[in-house]
């Protein structure tokens, strides 16, 4: 085992170092992706929370309604579902690691992870922008 | 690195670690059953139609309503779009069940985002008082998220 070095002590600086040093492995990108979702999803969490003040005055809850239902808004909530559900079954993988699968299988299951994601990202997110992106193009081809 | 100066206990570590699971398998169905009500084509929302009806029965009855429509600032819904309106939210918030699955839903992920911050900021944070300031910073954060939560949750449907 070798000694440790200043090297090793955890920094911003180390990290950012370690992250850009090292080969993508599944293991390390699905602890990145958790953590990036993670401080975003905390930041979306004050910032909804903010919003939903307007809670108290139904004009002012109609207002900010109508602004999150701007196309581009639509589109961000297609990827906040996205952001969500690779969370949520990240996490899952974390519990399920530390109770039974242990170290080593940490591939197969982020492989699986990834696929539940897309899956439930489109499924759901098929009908968060059909009125703005698809009603639009099958009026466009004529169907 | 095992020399570092932590902040708590062993035990509350550990209570930290699994309180993190527990509401993390909490949210997982509180933002299922959140997703299908507030973002999901159902009766939840309303559809162009009855947003069309909304819409003027709120014009006459509220100047302010007719303004904003008219800067742009409310908007009618596209064909099959469904929108999540006061109505709609007051509707279902006026049953206390739902009152208390939202303010769980707060709760939870308040308490396992700034559990999850605090974690993140530990891990970069090296003396001791940043990590103090780290954890006092993510409390006060956990207080302001909820009050105001619970706030906005409780007076839905109270004009």
């Amino acid at each position: 085992m070798r000694l440790l070095t200043r090297n090793d002590i955890p920094s911003l600086k180390n990290f950012i170092a370690t992250v850009v040093s090292m080969t993508p492995k599944p293991g390390m990108v699905a602890w990145l992706l958790h953590r990036l979702t993670g401080l975003f999803l905390v930041l979306y969490l004050v910032l909804h929370t903010l919003g939903l003040r307007s809670m108290g005055d139904p004009v002012a809850f109609e207002k900010y309604v109508t602004m999150y239902r701007q196309p581009l808004f639509k589109f961000a909530e297609f990827l906040l579902l996205g952001v969500v559900a690779y969370h949520a079954f990240n996490g899952i993988r974390i519990i399920l690691q530390d109770m039974f699968f242990r170290s080593g299988t940490e591939r197969p299951l982020f492989y699986l992870v990834l696929l539940l994601t897309v899956m439930i990202t489109v499924v759901g997110g098929y009908h968060i922008i059909y009125p703005y992106f698809i009603a639009p193009l099958l009026l466009w081809w004529g169907l | 690195m095992g020399t570092r100066k932590q902040s708590f206990s062993v035990r509350a570590r550990a209570a930290g670690w699994l309180w993190q699971r527990l509401t993390g398998v909490g949210l997982v169905l509180f933002l299922a059953l959140h997703f299908w009500v507030q973002h999901m084509p159902t009766g939840f929302l309303a559809t162009a139609e009855e947003y069309a009806v909304i819409m003027s029965e709120f014009a006459a009855a509220d100047q302010r309503y007719v303004e904003a429509i008219a800067e742009g600032k409310i908007r009618d819904a596209l064909p099959a779009e469904h929108v999540i309106t006061y109505d709609k939210v007051s509707q279902r918030l006026a049953n206390p069940l739902w009152k208390g699955i939202d303010v769980m839903l707060l709760v939870f992920a308040a308490l396992h985002g700034m559990n999850g911050l605090y974690n993140v900021m530990g891990d970069y944070l090296r003396s001791s008082g940043a990590r103090k300031a780290a954890f006092g910073g993510a409390v006060l954060l956990f207080l302001a998220v909820t009050v105001q939560g619970v706030v906005s949750i409780m007076s839905a449907g109270v004009r």
